[in-house]
């Protein structure tokens, strides 16, 4: 058997046991146990739509409203649920530097791994109850809503895998996350189409990386109905670095990681 | 056989560094144990993490060319918040074992019973000492990491681990950090002593015992 066979072996291994530990750890075996994980952004994207829903009307520029802020909701607590674990994961995992097969970038993947899942079943969640009473469109393009989802995946987790690495190096950082995730709304289309902007906001959002798939899954989910542009190139481009950079720091960092 | 090259380790202190590694070599041959000596704080610890890849040298390079266990110590290895159990079998997983298996041997091993669905970190230290134990033993390494735990088990565990590290595994390589002379005399065929960064290898126990204590 070749060595890398061996490797890709060990690694779902592992990926597969941290998996299992990071939820036994967080859920724990009571009550509904690890469904935990699509409680957050389920409640977040119902219980906002539904206040939007009584202060802004049913619909806003031809699309529900309810279904408008469950599609930027679940997006947006995946991408900042990921970042505030991804800070100082590699100290608060330290003790499983004991199993050399164990490796860093395996908790920040672990992690953004069951954010996904968790935003996934809210998303399925959702539609399984919104669709029946015509709150929710079916979604119009299936390819379309994956294909967004997942490069928003990718980019959520090259952030995280820069975040990690510098959130150990460095405490200021850990205090300006919150922040961040919370002044960048505005750029991250959660709550407005592109098309919805003046020219020269367009111009400026254009160059957020989050914007293009979340145009993509918009267009997925209501069609024709939203007038979506995308260009995957600038999320492409972004992850790829972002995630270049991260893979040297956490090398970096592990070289320098001090262990109980 | 592990390799340790020029192997170097400091630590941030304040403003500066502390050096705790010099450049240490050393060879471990298969089947060898090598005894590690010194004054507390002298590295021991720290040599042992990192022949088991814990953490990483600044500089230098290590080898392995045998399976080696993770150092089987006070801390580490174990989650504290999960139970015995579930560490079992998490550990059973990433070294691609079957469960069953590990959890009948640690069941055996350690004796601890009711106590295993219990949350490690309402361990003792020898309770801790026998779970790693149980572990490692199960997994079957090459070469067995032991940082000083050996000293806090109890009569019985003693035995145990006599009976199976050293007489049923007697062939495997084992590194041991003891501040037990008569630990060391008994099992170790090589000893390391370690003083202020730097490792001098004796093959001479009674010569390395005597230099230890005099440090």
């Amino acid at each position: 058997m070749s060595s890398f066979a061996a490797g890709w072996r060990t690694q779902r291994r592992v990926i597969g046991a941290l998996m299992v530990r990071e939820l036994v750890t967080r859920f724990g075996r009571e009550n509904i146990g690890f469904l935990w994980v699509m409680v957050e952004p389920l409640l977040f994207a119902v219980l906002v739509g539904i206040v939007w829903r009584y202060v802004k009307g049913p619909e806003e520029h031809g699309v529900s409203i309810i279904a408008f802020v469950a599609t930027g909701y679940v997006p947006l607590t995946f991408f900042r649920n990921s970042v505030n674990r991804a800070i100082r994961i590699f100290s608060a995992n330290s003790g499983l530097m004991y199993h050399r097969q164990v490796k860093v970038l395996d908790f920040v993947f672990v992690r953004v791994l069951i954010e996904m899942i968790g935003a996934m079943m809210a998303y399925a969640l959702i539609g399984a109850i919104l669709i029946p009473i015509n709150e929710f469109p079916v979604p119009s393009d299936m390819g379309a809503l994956i294909m967004g989802w997942l490069l928003y995946c990718f980019f959520t987790f090259s952030a995280c895998v820069v975040l990690a690495p510098l959130s150990e190096v460095s405490e200021v950082l850990e205090k300006l996350v919150p922040v961040t995730t919370y002044i960048m709304i505005p750029f991250s289309g959660t709550f407005n189409m592109t098309s919805w902007l003046a020219p020269a906001a367009q111009r400026a959002v254009y160059y957020s990386p989050f914007v293009h798939p979340m145009e993509m899954m918009r267009y997925g989910v209501f069609g024709d109905r939203v007038n979506a542009h995308w260009d995957v190139t600038v999320t492409l481009a972004a992850s790829m670095i972002l995630t270049l950079i991260g893979l040297v720091l956490c090398r970096r960092v592990r070289r320098n990681l001090v262990v109980e | 056989m592990i390799v340790c090259e020029n192997i170097q380790k400091s630590y941030p202190m304040g403003h500066g560094r502390k050096q705790v590694l010099k450049g240490l070599d050393l060879q471990i041959e298969r089947g060898e144990h090598i005894g590690l000596l010194g004054r507390n704080g002298a590295g021991k610890t720290t040599l042992i993490k990192l022949i088991g890849g814990v953490e990483m040298p600044t500089s230098g390079r290590i080898r392995r060319h045998m399976s080696v266990s993770w150092p089987l110590g006070f801390g580490g290895g174990f989650q504290g918040s999960l139970t015995g159990y579930d560490n079992a079998r998490f550990i059973a997983r990433i070294y691609g074992h079957e469960y069953g298996e590990i959890r009948d041997f640690v069941e055996d091993f350690t004796e601890l019973g009711a106590q295993l669905k219990m949350p490690v970190k309402t361990y003792s230290s020898g309770m801790r000492a026998r779970l790693a134990f149980a572990l490692s033993l199960a997994i079957e390494f090459d070469c067995y990491l032991i940082d000083e735990i050996i000293m806090v088990g109890d009569a019985n565990f003693h035995q145990k681990c006599h009976h199976e590290l050293f007489e049923k595994r007697g062939d495997r390589t084992l590194v041991l950090a003891s501040h037990s002379p008569s630990l060391i005399r008994e099992f170790c065929n090589r000893a390391v002593v370690i003083h202020q960064g730097e490792g001098i290898v004796y093959t001479d126990l009674e010569r390395a015992l005597d230099a230890y204590l005099a440090l």
